[in-house]
């Protein structure tokens, strides 16, 4: 490549990622050679300042052309600008949470997570705008390792570093697994761009390379159903979670977890629907969803009914978003017309109400230094807003009326039922565990409004979690009662269609 | 304006929040608050008629939410019944409001009761302007809810308790029908539009059989909410709640939002005679049998309970004869008189600390207001000629003659009686005769709970002047005026219809004031004659008995086998449910040991058993 076709690339695609690029970069270096009196918490700010320059970029490229650049590995379209959003405003209020959060000590170098968080941002923009396995795992990586650093960064706390121990050794696992996937589609295919991969597939005959190409379907989807937390590789999640710190676990429980929706539509949806299937005028895609279908049901069952037996707050949570995680599998599954609108919105209402959970969570347990759900007790009598907005995202993970979430589900459900096959096993088993959901959400609100409180010591709200909590309440709250807003805007502006070659 | 109508419901809501959050500070303010938010409403109401009649009806809709090819819409709409019911229910209102600062003004509660008052009137007016069947749906569940607060206002009160309990539970019986017909009209229709599901019924697109079906099932959810005959016993038990909310839910708002869905919904009704017959005959039925128990009961709450149970009979009765004019216009005028007389009767419970007839009198002379315009109502009601009742019984008694059905006629006739007797009844043994109260110092009650006496009282004189044959029919040219859906013929009715109904009310009047004034029949007279009959009407006819009996028998006699299927069958399943459910969460947990190679082997296995799966269903092996 020479300097010439270097220059003449339109690098203002790219401006979100360079803008984020560059904060990491700056922050790193100030961390470096700055006193060492300096507050660290000021690098929060000036991160959220950066994600919000990178989210005006965004915004302004929304109705691009799709259009690749750097030898068609990069790529813009409302595929990746969509969920590039999402990303980008997960990561804001993660750090909104961060600056907020003290720890008793246990955050040596608070620098450090400034800059890891905005590198792993970074890894999950460069997965969303991929076009080529390669960047894709690079960029997977660049997460991945991040947030690894990311879980361990309480350095005193052994439960920390064991969260970050076990973090890293699936991780590897599931990388393994990952690549071994993608190297068979490699091997096959002859090329590593999803656009060849894509117009190569179609000519593999049946007999030849069908079963490899089965197999390595499975192994790339296992492996990247690590990064979010379905069944078989959910169980390090609860681990994790409960040992990181609150803003790491609210990372890897939403950005992470929608950079690995974003990479798995990305591979499985840029190769499989063009190869042959088992049966004839099917696609591949086909024939293996009854499989990702069986995974999501286990995973829904599995992340329900575990939750039920939890005390720890945060391991409850960890496997409500299990649970969440298999809700989204089911659109995924459906394959209707309306997949990307509800995945996405789903993702974004998921994004709100489990933020602003953990926003309240982070809050309690730095007051009482339990994660104990008892520290709940009473909070209606003390903090009666910060009570009700909890209750706004509880009822709306349970899926009421009224939030966010309850459209979010009612548009996954009406999609499965209508899908072609109908998919009403799935959506009964989404109803019977929302249902069996009730029992642990309700079972929070019932500490907050019907026990008394043990302790009056009044609850301190730092600024920055405040805001975030309030944001993704006023959100909730939106987009269950005014969701045509959110969708119009979607429907109008994303032509999803661009996603293929 | 029309497309602004949505603000009307918007203040009382404010009001509820508002009062919720900063209640408690502003403690006796809040009446203030209360009033000023349902003051606007009403003035906005107003604006909304007036602009309705010069420029006729509007509205505006948006998408709520659009699923694959369903849509949701939520909106607004403005018709001649809707601004009608907007002016009523946002009068009444604000009436009860302004009573309420006086009527509850001891009561330590005051705040909760007008955040109550704000949510049921915000339920209320939203379901009047509601433009589609699902929104009205949300809103009349709303209300329900509404009403069940306010009846169980006095929770610490047994009967509250259980009165509010048994309100809800058998409006929910209607409301199962009315979802059922619903669901069953979306299927047909493919919208709850109310345009849409008029334009399809029109248009015959729905099967005769099933529209009558639909129709009726919908109709069984009026029933609930309207205390028509079976699902009537709620209504008179909900007199446990405050004074005020008898007369603004149980007397003019809440129980006629049966009769308004069923004008709202008039053209599915009309197009199936035998779903107009059904109506007509449950209205008729339940006019004579609620208004033969109020000749007898004691309680002055209960009796206008049951005179109200009667009269929405009445106006069912017209809708089912075609009478859509006059089952509307009784709507009407019945809110005004019947919120009167329970606001004049609080008055009087309010001054002697009682509910029960016998033991007042004579108050007449003591309470100069509440005497005379609990009068004003009381001919209204009775239909005594010139005052606002009269012109609306003698529209529906016109509405039955011209459907040709002439059995429900003459029950009109006898239940016009029947109520003119019981309603002086209740009159004279109030406020004439001998003191009999307890309470030796009866004094009027404030000036803000005679205000709002007086206002009614003047509507309930006066506003039936709007429809009357002698200065023209204004009321119903407006309301069938501009709507393609709602045939509308004015019956210049035979004179003596008029003349027949004056002399019924001046009949039963007569009797009453032969027995209770002049003193020179028995009060026993008829009772002693037909003493099984007393005991009967005396027991409501035993209705609430049989539901028990009917049910505790039934109950027990199913018990047996119910308990052998609860034991044996539902606890097994239950338990299995439960069961398995824990059983999942303890092998997970169990899983989850920590081990960060047990995770690694379970993903790997996973993996693996995929694996095998794929390979051997794609024929492979």
């Amino acid at each position: 490549m020479d300097m010439e076709t270097l220059l003449s690339y339109e690098w203002s695609m790219m401006a979100p990622e360079f803008t984020i690029l560059i904060i990491a970069t700056v922050l790193s270096l100030v961390d470096l050679f700055a006193d060492k009196k300096i507050d660290r918490k000021l690098f929060g700010w000036f991160g959220a300042a950066g994600i919000g320059i990178a989210l005006f970029f965004l915004f302004s490229q929304i109705g691009h052309e799709p259009a690749m650049i750097l030898a068609n590995t990069y790529r813009l379209d409302a595929f990746s600008l969509s969920f590039k959003i999402l990303l980008l405003i997960g990561a804001l209020l993660v750090l909104l949470m961060g600056v907020s959060y003290e720890a008793k000590g246990e955050l040596l170098y608070r620098g450090e997570f400034y800059y890891l968080l905005m590198s792993a941002l970074l890894g999950a923009m460069m997965m969303a705008s991929s076009a080529d396995l390669i960047t894709l795992f690079v960029g997977l990586e660049l997460l991945s390792i991040s947030s690894y650093i990311l879980a361990g960064t309480r350095k005193k706390s052994t439960q920390s570093n064991e969260a970050a121990m076990k973090y890293v050794i699936n991780g590897g696992i599931s990388s393994a697994f990952t690549l071994f996937g993608l190297s068979y589609i490699y091997g096959l295919t002859g090329s590593t761009n999803l656009a060849d991969i894509s117009r190569e597939i179609s000519n593999i005959a049946p007999e030849n390379g069908l079963v490899l190409l089965s197999v390595a379907f499975i192994l790339t989807f296992v492996g990247l159903a690590f990064k979010i937390s379905t069944v078989p590789f959910q169980m390090w999640a609860p681990d994790v979670y409960q040992g990181a710190p609150i803003p790491v676990t609210v990372f890897l429980s939403v950005v992470s977890k929608t950079a690995g929706f974003v990479i798995i539509l990305r591979v499985l949806l840029s190769v499989f629907p063009f190869a042959q299937g088992l049966e004839a005028n099917t696609s591949l895609l086909q024939s293996m969803m009854i499989f990702i279908s069986v995974l999501a049901g286990i995973t829904m069952i599995a992340g329900n009914t575990v939750a039920l037996k939890q005390r720890n707050i945060k391991r409850l949570f960890a496997y409500s978003s299990i649970a969440h995680a298999g809700y989204l599998l089911v659109p995924f599954v459906a394959f209707s017309e309306m997949m990307f609108e509800s995945m996405w919105f789903y993702l974004a209402a998921y994004l709100l109400m489990n933020i602003g959970a953990f926003a309240v969570i982070q809050v309690m347990s730095e007051h009482s230094h339990s994660e104990d759900i008892s520290i709940f007790a009473g909070l209606f009598y003390r903090r009666p807003w910060m009570a009700v907005m909890m209750t706004i995202f509880l009822l709306s993970l349970a899926g009421i009326p009224g939030t966010a979430g309850f459209i979010g589900k009612l548009n996954i459900f009406i999609g499965a039922l209508f899908s072609d096959p109908s998919r009403y096993i799935l959506a009964a088993v989404m109803m019977g565990t929302t249902v069996i959901s009730y029992f642990y959400y309700f079972g929070v609100m019932a500490q907050m409004f019907m026990r008394p409180s043990g302790s009056a010591v009044p609850i301190r709200m730092p600024v920055g979690v405040t805001i975030a909590m309030v944001f993704c309440a006023a959100g909730t709250i939106t987009l269950g009662l005014f969701p045509g807003v959110v969708l119009d805007f979607f429907q109008t502006q994303f032509n999803f269609a661009e996603m293929f070659y | 304006m029309l497309e602004n109508a949505w603000l009307i419901p918007l203040f009382p809501l404010l009001s509820f929040l508002l009062l919720l959050f900063f209640g408690k500070q502003w403690k006796e303010m809040s009446s203030h608050v209360g009033i000023g938010f349902t003051g606007v409403s009403f003035l906005l109401s107003v604006i909304v008629l007036f602009t309705q009649m010069a420029n006729g009806s509007g509205g505006a809709e948006m998408v709520w939410l659009t699923i694959g090819q369903l849509e949701f819409r939520f909106g607004v709409v403005v018709t001649p019944l809707n601004a009608l019911m907007l002016v009523i229910v946002s009068l009444v209102s604000f009436l009860v409001h302004i009573y309420s600062k006086g009527y509850m003004h001891s009561d330590e509660r005051l705040t909760t009761f007008y955040s109550y008052l704000g949510l049921f009137t915000f339920a209320m007016l939203a379901l009047v302007i509601s433009p589609n069947l699902l929104q009205l749906y949300i809103f009349w569940e709303l209300v329900g809810v509404g009403s069940f607060l306010l009846i169980g206002f006095y929770f610490y009160k047994e009967e509250a308790k259980a009165a509010a309990k048994k309100a809800f539970i058998m409006t929910r019986i209607g409301d199962v029908g009315l979802l059922i017909g619903m669901i069953l009209l979306f299927w047909q229709v493919g919208s709850l539009e109310f345009n849409d599901i008029f334009t399809a019924v029109g248009g015959g697109e729905v099967p005769e059989g099933l529209l009558t079906l639909i129709a009726i099932l919908i109709f069984v959810g009026a029933v609930g909410k309207s205390g028509q005959f079976p699902l009537h016993t709620w209504l008179p038990d909900a007199m446990e709640g405050p004074t005020p909310v008898s007369a603004l839910i149980h007397a003019a708002t809440m129980v006629a939002a049966g009769v308004y869905l069923v004008a709202a919904l008039f053209p599915v009704f009309e197009a199936s005679p035998a779903a107009m017959t059904v109506v007509a005959v449950v209205g008729g039925f339940t006019a004579i049998f609620a208004a033969t128990i109020g000749l007898v009961q004691t309680d002055i709450k209960r009796v206008l309970a049951y005179s109200t149970v009667s009269q929405l009979g009445y106006m069912m009765m017209a809708l089912g004869a075609a009478g859509y004019v006059a089952g509307v216009f009784h709507l009407m005028t019945h809110a005004f008189f019947k919120a009167l007389l329970f606001l004049a009767a609080g008055s009087v419970i309010h001054a002697v600390h009682n509910q029960n007839i016998e033991k007042m009198g004579g108050l007449w002379t003591k309470m100069r207001i509440t005497g005379p315009v609990f009068l004003i109502g009381t001919l209204a009601i009775s239909g005594v000629p010139l005052f606002s009742g009269f012109f609306s019984k003698d529209e529906i008694l016109l509405a039955t003659w011209y459907d040709g059905r002439y059995g429900l006629f003459i029950i009109g006739l006898v239940a016009a009686f029947f109520t003119a007797f019981y309603m002086f009844r209740l009159f004279f043994m109030v406020f004439t005769g001998e003191h009999r109260s307890e309470v030796t110092e009866v004094r009027e009650s404030p000036r803000s709970m005679t205000i709002p006496m007086v206002v009614l009282a003047f509507l309930a004189a006066f506003s039936g002047y709007i429809n009357t044959p002698w200065f023209g029919t204004f009321l119903g040219d407006w309301l069938a005026g501009d709507s393609e859906f709602l045939p509308f013929e004015h019956h210049e009715g035979p004179v003596w219809v008029m003349m027949a109904a004056s002399l019924i009310a001046f009949a039963g009047i007569g009797l009453a004031y032969l027995i209770y004034y002049k003193k020179s029949l028995q009060r026993d007279f008829l009772s002693s004659h037909m003493p099984a009959t007393y005991t009967l009407v005396f027991n409501k006819y035993f209705i609430d008995e049989f539901y028990q009996y009917t049910v505790e028998y039934a109950a027990r006699a199913v018990g047996y086998l119910g308990s052998f299927i609860e034991k044996y069958i539902v606890e097994v399943i239950v338990a299995a449910v439960s069961g398995v459910t824990r059983a999942a969460g303890s092998l997970g947990s169990k899983l989850q040991s920590g081990q960060v190679q047990t995770y690694g082997a379970i993903a790997f296995i996973g993996l693996a058993i995929l694996v095998f799966l794929v390979v051997w269903t794609g024929g492979y092996l």
